[in-house]
């Protein structure tokens, strides 16, 4: 037998895990995926109306991302060189992405007027997005976990509102309240169709803002459940060798992640933009 | 069947039902962005953005299965 010392080792190996499969494996304990998403208040404030003031977890970890993005966007803006620097070189390339890529690539008209919410938008929803990915003591019970404000109906409701404010907004600076709804119908159309086309095109944009909250935070929600039952498969199998198996396929599912939290905030800004720029070219 | 059973059954089949139809227009969708790419590649980049745009629409259908699923678990 050449090599004997090769066999010894694979058959060390094949023991350990074996002994890894049989033996009983941790405590036994309850895993809860909806324990991530409970909201706990942090600090409770009066209520003012029908509106409950209180800071609860999504309330910090939006705070937190305004003033990770602020501090960001002051630092970069006051260390501008000529010859950039690895910082400065990311954040450029990302501000191309948002010009050029975004606003650039799919609006016609009104650019330079709608780039700041365009761009801002983008910032804010990976800034969101990203932070929901670095586990912060705001857990239940002050214990450290992983949340995204985005992970929130509210907040992905309240973003989409704002874009679709702005495009209905956008569409009657331009072209005055009554033109801009009558092109809803295409113009050559028999006059029965020509209402029902209407109707059809008032509940397409409503769902418009349905869908676009929706998807970003079914989308968190759906990452961050799936993190959750991966991280903690080790528990619910109540096996050594499942944990162990699972380390590398742990972290593959949140590079994806990561992948999923920019691909979100990009077609968030990107549908906003399309949005905007077909209330303002309507006759297209 | 009981309503706990019963909830349990119906958000599986909506998810794994509500999963065909936006998952073979993924892969029609991509695949067919391959072919243009593949075609002709200086478009590459036009192709892409377009790709995405269609990818993020298309799979929030599958994710209006999900919250469906997630409603009938933790709501109703």
């Amino acid at each position: 037998m050449r090599h004997p010392w090769r066999w010894i080792v694979g058959l060390l190996v094949l023991g350990f895990l074996i002994l890894l499969a049989i033996l009983p494996g941790g405590a036994k304990q309850q895993f809860e995926v909806a324990g991530e998403f409970q909201r706990e208040v942090l600090i409770k404030l009066p209520t003012v109306g029908p509106f409950d003031l209180s800071v609860t977890k999504t309330v910090a970890y939006l705070w937190l991302t305004v003033a990770v993005v602020v501090v960001v966007a002051i630092a970069i803006a006051r260390s501008l060189k000529l010859q950039p620097g690895r910082f400065q070189y990311a954040m450029e390339a990302m501000y191309e992405l948002a010009r050029d890529g975004i606003v650039g690539g799919v609006m016609k008209s009104g650019k330079k007027q709608w780039f700041p919410y365009i761009g801002g938008a983008f910032f804010f929803v990976l800034t969101c997005n990203l932070i929901g990915l670095i586990p912060l003591p705001f857990g239940e019970h002050h214990q450290t976990a992983f949340y995204a404000a985005t992970a929130n109906l509210n907040v992905t409701l309240m973003l989409a509102l704002c874009t679709f404010l702005f495009t209905h907004y956008a569409g009657v600076r331009k072209n005055g309240a009554l033109r801009y709804v009558k092109a809803w119908a295409p113009s050559g159309a028999p006059p029965v169709l020509k209402q029902i086309i209407w109707l059809i095109h008032v509940v397409s944009e409503i769902f418009r803002l349905i869908s676009l909250s929706v998807r970003l935070f079914a989308n968190m929600v759906a990452g961050h459940a799936i993190l959750a039952v991966f991280f903690a498969m080790a528990l619910i199998f109540q096996s050594y060798l499942v944990g162990l198996a699972l380390q590398g396929a742990s972290v593959l599912i949140y590079m994806f992640e990561i992948f999923v939290a920019f691909i979100q905030a990009f077609i968030f800004a990107i549908l906003s933009a399309v949005y905007i720029g077909g209330a303002l070219d309507q006759d297209h | 069947m009981n309503d706990a059973a019963a909830k349990l059954l119906g958000a599986g089949l909506a998810m794994g039902l509500g999963a065909i139809g936006p998952g073979v227009g993924l892969g029609i969708m991509i695949g067919k962005a391959l072919e243009s790419i593949a075609r002709q590649p200086e478009v590459a980049g036009d192709v892409r953005t377009n790709m995405f745009i269609g990818i993020g629409v298309t799979e929030a259908v599958a994710l209006y299965a999900f919250v469906v699923a997630l409603i009938l678990i933790f709501v109703a």
